[in-house]
Parts: C-alpha cells; sequence; structure tokens
C-alpha cells in the first residue's frame, strides 16, 4: 500500500476580488522509503499541492478530491484532532525561509522540545535528551549551548538544521521540504541538501522536495512531478525526466539550466512569457501561450494523461495521434 | 542586559535634565510673573520678598537656574506663588497617592479588558465579536476622553443616578472616574492587539507551530501572542502619559482631589511656581515608566539587547 | 467549487479533427499578453478607498461641514453674539436649530464659528507638523550617522514626555488666543510624522534609482525632494491624516480646561466648558458642540483608516 494516494486533487482560495484556483486536479502517489521531487515555477501550485493533501491549508481555501490518503487514512475527512496528530507526528514539514519559520522569541530547546512532548508524550529531561541527540543528528555543534539559545543567535544554514531537526523529531513517515535551499547559500544548500539525504537513509522516510531548481531535484529524488499553472504536466523517474522528457515545460526547464561544457558557449535559454493568472485560468493547456508547439486544440481543451510507462506520465496534446511527429525539445 | 538599563537610564536623565532647563526658562519668560525683571514692580512686595528669598530673584538667570537645581536635588519643589503658606511638595504627596490609586485601577483595567478583546477579535475575524469589538474601539479612539467623561457622567450619575459623581469615599465611586479614563486605552489597545495578532498569525513560525501539530489554543497563546503584545508593552509609555493627561479631565469634573485637579487649578491661577514644580514631577514620572515598559520589553523580546 | 477538468472523454479526443493539431502561427503566440488592465498607483489607491464606506462617509461629512460652516455665517440672520433676550436658554426648535444659550444668543451659529475655529487650528496645525516633520525626518534619515542620532535623540525626548504637557506650559508663555494654541500645537505632533518619514527614507535610501540619481550628479536635498519624499508618501499621508483629529482633541482639551480659546471666541471646546455648569438643566448646550467634536473626530479617523487600508499594498485580501 503506497504511503500517500492523491487523485483529483483541487484546491481554491477565496480572497477579496475572486478565487485563485491553485490548484486543478493534480494525483500522485508515494511509497514509502521513496523520495518524489515536485518541481514548477512559483505560482504552480506545487506548495499548495502539499499543503492541501496535509490538511494545512487556511480557512478562506477549499479543498476536493477523489482521494487523499496517507497511510491508509483518508485525511479530507480528518478531525482536527486526527490531523494535529498527523502534524509533526507522522509527517514533518520544513519551509523554505529558516529566519522567519523560527518563533523569534523562545530558545531553539523550547521549540525543539514541543513536538517530543506533545506527540511521543516525553518528560522535560526526556525530551531534552532527545532534543540533543537530534542535534547532534543534524550536526549542529555544542547542542548543550545551543538548545537555550534562541534564533537569532543562529546562522541560516544553521537554522534551517534546526528545522529538519523539528521535523524528524517524532520519526514520522514521511518529510516533506518547501523549497528548503532557496533561501540559502549555495555552499550551504549543498550541505543541507546532503544532510536530508544523508538522514533519509539512516531513518528511512519518504521524503517529498518541493523546489523550483532541477539541480536540487537530481541529487535527491528517485521520481519527478513537474507542475504548471495548477496541474501535472509529466511525472516519471529521475531518469525518464532528465534523458527521455516529453512535455515542452519540461524541455524548457532543462533548457533553462545553466551549464557549462568543456570549450562550449551556449546561450542561456529562458522560456519566455509569464506564468497564467490562477484568478481566470485558461480553459486549455495552461503552459500553450508560452509553448513553441503550441496548437488550436492546446487552447480548447485541457490534455489527457498519455501513459508511457510504468512510471512515466505526461498530458500534453502532442502525443496525440493527429499531432505532428517526433517533435524534441 | 545591565548595558541596556543603563543606556536607557541615561536617556531618561537627559531627558529630566532637558525638560528641567525648559521649564525654567520658560517660566522666566511668562507674563505677569514674578521672574520676568519688567513685571516685578507689579508683584505685591510682600510676595517678591518670598520669592525672592527663595529663588534669588537678584542674582542673575544662570545662578538662579543653579539654585533651582540645587532646591530640586534636594526635593525641595518650591513654593506656591498663589497659596503663600503651601509648598509644591505638600500639593504633590497631597494629591499623587490618590491620583495614583485611581491610575493603577486604570492601568490594570486596561490591560485585562483590552488584550482579551483584541485576541478574540482577532481569532474570530470578521465575525460578530469582532466587528462589535471593532466598532466600539473605533468609537473609543475617536472620542475624547472629555466628551465620555460627560456623558458617562450625565447618564450614570444624572439621569440614571446611580453612581456618585463626587469625590472617592467608596468604591462606587472609583467606577466613573476610572471608566472614563480607561474609555479610550482600552480600545486603542483591543485595536492594537488584535491587528498585531492578525499580523502574527501569519507568520511563518505560525505555520511551522501548526505544522508540528501544537492545538491551536498554543498556537494562538503561546507563540501568537508573545510576538503580537509587542506593541502593546510599547504603548505603556504612551499609557501613563495618557492616563496622566486624562486625570486633568476627569478629576475636574468629578472633584477628584488628585494631583491632576491642582495642577489645571495652578494653570487657570497662574500659580507659576506650582506649575512649574508639578510639570516637573510630571515628568519625572512618566520617564520612570517609560523606564520599566523598557526593561519588560527587554525581558520579553532577546533580541532587544543586541540591536542596541 | 470548480472539480473537473477541461478534458474530453477518450471517445471524442481520439476524433478531434486534424487542423486542431496544426501548429499555431506564430501571431497568436502572446507570450507576454498581460491579462489584467495596469491602473497607476494612484488610481489603485482612490479605488481602494472608495470601496470603503466609512472612510468615503467620513469624507463627505467634512466636506459638508467645512461648507457649512463657510457659507451658513455669511448668509443666516443670526451672527455670533447677537443676544435675542427674549429666548434665553431655549431647547432645539426650528429658529434656533441648537437652542440658545443664557444670553439668548443662537447656539447653531456659534457651533458653525466654532467649526471654524477648531477646523482651521487642525488643519493648520496638521500641516505645519506635517511640514516640519517631513522635513525633520527626511534630513536625519538621509544624513544617517552621528546627525541622524543627535536628532534622534532629541525626537526622543520629545516624545518620552506627554505632549499636552507642554503644550500647556507654552500657552502660559504665548497666552490664550488662536495663534498661540496654533503654535502650541506645533510643538506636539510633528515628532511623529517625523519618526515615520525618518524610517521610510531610510528604507528608501538604498534604492537603485536613489544610486542612479545620485551617480548622475543630483544633490541630496533634490534626491529627498524628488525620489525619496514622494516614493514614502503612503505612510507619510496616513500618520498626517491622523494629525488633524490629534490637533482638534488637543484644542478642545485645552479650552475644556479653560486654557485654550477664550471668550468672546469660542471653539468647540469653550463651549462644552460653558456648558458644564448647566449640564443638568439644559443638556443640550453641550451635547450639540460634543457631538461636533465627536462626528468630526470620528470622519477624519475613518478617512486615516481607509487611507492606511487604501495604501497598504500587502492587503490584496
Amino acid at each position: 500500500m503506497p504511503l500517500l494516494e492523491v487523485e483529483n486533487l483541487f484546491a481554491e482560495f477565496h480572497i477579496g476580488v475572486g478565487t485563485v484556483q491553485a490548484v486543478r486536479g493534480v494525483s500522485f502517489t508515494l511509497d514509502e522509503g521513496e523520495s518524489l521531487g515536485i518541481v514548477g515555477e512559483s505560482g504552480s501550485g506545487k506548495s499548495v499541492t502539499m499543503l492541501a493533501t496535509t490538511g494545512l491549508l487556511p480557512d478562506y481555501a477549499e479543498v476536493a478530491a477523489d482521494k487523499v490518503l496517507f497511510d491508509g487514512r483518508d485525511v479530507l475527512k480528518m478531525t482536527g484532532k486526527e490531523l494535529r496528530r498527523l502534524h509533526g507526528g507522522e509527517i514533518g514539514m520544513v519551509f523554505q525561509d529558516p529566519m522567519t519559520s523560527l518563533n523569534p522569541l523562545y530558545t531553539i530547546g523550547n521549540q525543539l522540545t514541543e513536538p517530543l512532548r506533545l506527540h511521543k508524550n516525553l518528560s522535560r529531561p526526556e525530551a531534552r535528551a532527545r532534543a540533543k541527540e537530534l542535534l547532534r543528528l543534524t550536526n549542529i555543534p555544542a547542542p548543550n549551548s545551543r538548545l537555550k539559545q534562541y534564533p537569532h543567535e543562529f546562522s541560516g544554514g544553521m537554522r534551517q538544521r534546526v528545522m529538519i531537526a523539528m521535523a524528524i523529531a517524532c520519526n514520522p513517515k514521511l518529510v516533506i521540504a518547501d523549497e528548503p535551499t532557496t533561501a540559502l547559500d549555495v555552499t550551504i544548500q549543498a550541505q543541507i541538501l546532503e544532510l536530508l539525504a544523508d538522514l533519509k537513509r539512516k531513518l528511512n522516510t519518504s521524503v517529498i522536495m518541493i523546489t523550483h531548481d532541477l539541480g536540487v531535484i537530481a541529487s535527491m529524488c528517485a521520481r519527478i512531478l513537474v507542475m504548471y499553472g495548477g496541474i501535472v504536466c509529466e511525472q516519471g523517474t529521475a531518469h525518464e525526466i532528465f534523458h527521455d522528457p516529453r512535455h515542452p515545460y519540461t524541455w524548457g526547464l532543462l533548457n533553462s539550466i545553466p551549464r557549462h561544457l568543456e570549450g562550449e558557449r551556449r546561450k542561456l535559454e529562458p522560456i519566455p512569457g509569464t506564468p497564467p493568472d490562477m484568478l481566470q485560468p485558461p480553459p486549455g493547456c495552461p503552459f500553450a501561450p508560452r509553448c513553441r508547439h503550441r496548437m488550436p486544440v492546446c487552447d480548447r481543451f485541457e490534455a489527457p494523461e498519455t501513459v508511457l510507462s510504468d512510471t512515466h506520465r505526461v498530458s500534453c496534446h502532442l502525443m496525440h495521434a493527429n499531432a505532428p511527429k517526433g517533435v524534441r525539445p | 542586559m545591565l548595558r541596556y538599563i543603563l543606556k536607557r537610564l541615561i536617556a531618561g536623565v537627559l531627558t529630566v535634565i532637558v525638560l528641567i532647563t525648559i521649564s525654567f526658562f520658560l517660566m522666566h519668560m511668562m507674563p505677569g510673573g514674578p521672574f520676568s525683571p519688567s513685571e516685578q514692580k507689579n508683584v505685591p512686595p510682600e510676595l517678591l520678598a518670598r520669592v525672592a528669598a527663595k529663588y534669588g530673584l537678584d542674582r542673575p538667570v544662570g545662578e538662579q537656574y543653579i539654585e533651582y537645581w540645587k532646591n530640586l536635588l534636594r526635593g525641595d519643589f518650591g513654593i506656591s506663588y498663589k497659596k503663600l503658606d503651601t509648598t509644591v511638595n505638600e500639593t504633590i504627596a497631597y494629591g499623587f497617592p490618590i491620583s495614583m490609586r485611581v491610575g493603577l485601577v486604570a492601568v490594570i483595567l486596561s490591560l485585562v479588558v483590552g488584550i482579551p478583546l483584541g485576541v478574540i477579535a482577532a481569532i474570530r475575524r470578521a465575525k460578530l465579536w469582532d466587528l462589535s469589538a471593532m466598532a466600539f474601539a473605533t468609537i473609543g479612539i475617536s472620542v475624547p476622553v472629555f466628551v465620555i467623561s460627560i456623558l458617562l457622567m450625565y447618564l450614570f450619575a444624572g439621569v440614571l443616578q446611580w453612581l456618585p459623581t463626587y469625590g472617592l469615599a467608596s468604591w462606587r465611586h472609583y467606577i466613573l472616574p476610572v471608566a472614563c479614563l480607561t474609555f479610550t486605552p482600552i480600545a486603542y489597545i483591543a485595536r492594537q492587539t488584535r491587528s498585531s495578532m492578525l499580523e502574527a498569525l501569519e507568520q511563518d513560525y505560525v505555520r511551522t507551530a501548526r505544522a508540528k501539530g501544537l492545538r491551536e489554543s498554543a498556537v494562538v497563546l503561546k507563540h501568537a501572542l508573545k510576538n503580537a503584545i509587542m506593541p502593546v508593552v510599547m504603548y505603556l509609555g504612551p499609557l501613563v502619559a495618557e492616563l496622566l493627561t486624562g486625570s486633568f479631565v476627569v478629576e475636574k469634573l468629578f472633584s477628584v482631589p488628585g494631583i491632576g485637579r491642582y495642577f489645571v487649578q495652578s494653570i487657570n491661577d497662574r500659580d507659576y511656581t506650582m506649575v512649574l514644580g508639578i510639570t516637573i514631577f510630571f515628568g519625572i514620572f512618566v520617564i520612570v515608566c517609560n523606564l520599566i515598559a523598557d526593561i519588560v520589553y527587554a525581558l520579553i523580546d532577546p533580541r532587544v539587547k543586541i540591536s542596541e | 467549487m470548480n472539480t473537473r477538468r477541461n478534458i474530453p472523454d477518450a471517445a471524442s479526443y481520439a476524433a478531434l479533427p486534424k487542423e486542431l493539431f496544426e501548429p499555431s502561427s506564430a501571431s497568436q503566440r502572446d507570450n507576454e499578453l498581460i491579462s489584467r488592465p495596469s491602473v497607476t498607483y494612484w488610481q489603485d489607491v482612490w479605488r481602494r478607498f472608495r470601496r470603503d464606506p466609512l472612510a468615503v462617509g467620513g469624507l463627505f461629512l467634512i466636506l459638508v461641514l467645512a461648507i457649512m460652516a463657510i457659507v451658513i455665517p455669511m448668509v443666516s440672520p443670526y451672527t455670533y453674539s447677537g443676544m435675542d433676550l427674549s429666548s434665553m436658554n431655549q431647547g432645539p426648535t426650528w429658529r434656533h436649530p441648537a437652542g440658545t444659550d443664557q444670553m439668548g444668543r443662537d447656539q447653531f451659529i456659534r457651533i458653525l464659528y466654532g467649526a471654524r475655529i477648531s477646523l482651521s487650528i487642525g488643519v493648520v496645525a496638521a500641516i505645519i507638523n506635517f511640514l516640519i516633520g517631513v522635513v525633520y525626518g527626511g534630513v536625519s534619515g538621509y544624513l544617517g550617522g552621528r546627525a541622524d542620532m543627535i536628532m534622534m535623540r532629541i525626537v526622543d525626548i520629545l516624545i518620552s514626555l506627554p505632549q499636552l504637557l507642554y503644550i500647556v506650559l507654552i500657552m502660559l508663555v504665548l497666552g490664550s488666543n488662536m495663534v498661540s494654541v496654533i503654535i502650541a500645537l506645533c510643538f506636539a505632533s510633528w515628532t511623529r510624522t517625523a519618526r515615520v518619514v525618518r524610517s521610510e527614507v531610510m528604507r528608501l535610501k538604498h534604492s537603485e534609482y536613489v544610486l542612479a540619481a545620485r551617480l548622475s550628479g543630483a544633490k541630496g536635498a533634490h534626491i529627498l525632494r524628488k525620489h525619496l519624499i514622494p516614493n514614502a508618501m503612503g505612510p507619510i499621508i496616513v500618520s498626517t491624516a491622523f494629525l488633524i483629529p490629534n490637533a482638534i482633541f488637543s484644542e478642545a482639551f485645552l479650552s475644556f480646561l479653560g486654557i485654550g480659546i477664550q471668550a468672546p471666541m469660542a471653539s468647540w471646546g469653550t463651549l462644552a466648558n460653558d456648558a458644564i455648569p448647566t449640564l443638568l438643566s439644559n443638556p443640550h448646550m453641550m451635547l450639540f458642540p460634543v457631538l461636533m467634536i465627536c462626528v468630526t473626530m470620528f470622519s477624519f479617523n475613518f478617512i486615516g483608516d481607509g487611507l492606511r487600508d487604501a495604501l497598504d499594498p500587502r492587503l490584496k485580501r
């Protein structure tokens, strides 16, 4: 049984000027111990997908789906109490900005022991001991003194380590990392990614990594979901996505990675255009306005999913029998 | 921490020095007073002799200034200009404790009522509680203290005759003065708490707290509130100042024999030395309260000591 | 809620005609299509301000009041101090909508004259405070360093004292008339504006357009005037909007305590003070001036709130 099953997920936000349709029909599964990467631009709906899946969206959001099962349980039907047990206890989250994700007025020790005392019912000394162990696991030196310090006394990289420590505190089955390295320096990025990979191996958790950076995905994730405009364009194993991509957006993403091949000087190729307005999403494929291979059908209908293999699927009208053949990036 | 307190203390002392200096020189500019040499011929000789003895009027201004300082440091605020046998010290000693009694109740009430009002309004945003609380708050902020005092006095003492209006004889006598004084502060605190709670609840660390599975009460009260309360703590200084000036009106209307009433009276009587003395006293008092507020702030927010 | 994707079923999809799969011509590509019409900053602000019924109501009330205060005394048969001893202490009637006082003076006219005084004191004091605050805060923020530190220390000192305290002292020195009230009020609230301006200037000082201006040879004052202050206008306007009710309140407060405007001129505060002795017997004499003060302060506060909400770019909700 897969750890996470999501089928036909929709999520909207009701704001003053209208309704933002952030997620419009996303489906995927995740097995135990697997690592999945969700890649897409800002506004593609990747973060909202995971927040909706775990029941962490605010009141003014509406979520609907055919199926959202975590460990066989229906997340959308859970009571507040059950959801709270899920959060921190079975699902750990690491957010993007370590500067603001920690409460500046409480010590690290206080914030770290919170989930431990809540979910595992540890006493205060037990929780402190475990907290120290967590700091050690995440390579933070001098854990004893660090526990008594406040967030502003930590560097950005160390704060992110603390966030990771908090996420794995109760040995969750799933860790979701939402742009964990975006706000950090490049050198620190590598350290954090290494830490995450290491922890995944040691604790055998499933990991979902959300990012806009394909480089980050390549090092960590076995499977990849490419999202754009609230839908999944393509999903497959890392090998399939990098070596046999089929969706024009995936081509665009791969093309826009800066690369230095020996002697070769290539122009940086960004994808022209801007992301769609999710207040009034287009009726057809959301990527069509920016797609080099746009066809009239692309403006009329969204593309159905084409199954290319057990693991590889793509939603693109280029897969239709009537479409031009042999189109490549 | 100690350095922080020290810095604040020095700033406070500096402020007091500036206040005393400005007040002193303002005194010397006032028309019709004993200090302006041109006016001295209009002052009755007995009074002039008395004041001259105390303040050394025949000496140059600089020396007078120093003389005034010497008196102050001895705790002597001077003598009344109009009531020849009263010293400023006596007046302060008599009136201040009375004002403090009302003031203390007012401060406590403001916090105890205002903060929860704001918190509840924030978590029940846009519902009935929020809308009515904020309507009340808008009224409270816009309506000046003397208007409120008059309205409440008219309603409760005049028409309904439920409450007394004169003096502080029983606990019942406290109700109207305190209510009038706290109307605006409660409104302001409720509003401020609400908006900083709303902002705090949007912050990333609240998202983290929820992602850790904390109960909503813990999220709101432990994580959000402590952050949201900072602007309220910063308001404690101005709160004291506001209660101070509010007391002028309230004590006048309800005949409370506190120091505020003496202050207003001495202004109307043109009792210059009394005005000067009480002003300086007020100034020192406000500065001390500001210092306390700063210390409380530093106790709550560990980042403050670093940024100073 | 939308829970269906716009995907045709398998049969219809397979049957879609070939024309739909021709590559679209280049002209059909709308890469840079901007989907929503753009509005200028101030148009947006006004649009959002308009949506706040309280703010618009406040604005309307103030305008009505101002017009009444200017026009009606010019056309009314009653004058400011004209006494009609046959109708003393009357309650509101058609001839005297706000009643008369103990000397037979028509209250309605006196209240409108009071409006002239209170409103003009409020606006003038607010404007002067605004100017002082903007210049002081702008210079302090721009200069930074030592100068800024000293200037802000001065502001800190002034702020830590209750402003009414030294207003009262200044009034004692200057005497009690309209000009001295305005002067006294000027010492009061410019500090708040100065702080706001200073923090905005410090925030914007490092923007690229400032750097560009400096590189093309612009001097400090010019940069301040043309670039920094206009861009900081949002918070500045909001804090200024609240200066007016603050000034009106301060003046009323002073007059109520007997320190402000003196007879025979009367602001609303003075009228209220005069009405204290007869509060129970002739409540209307207290009611109307007090009502006017409240309504005016309410209106300005609503306007200030509306401006603040309209100018805050974050509140897209």
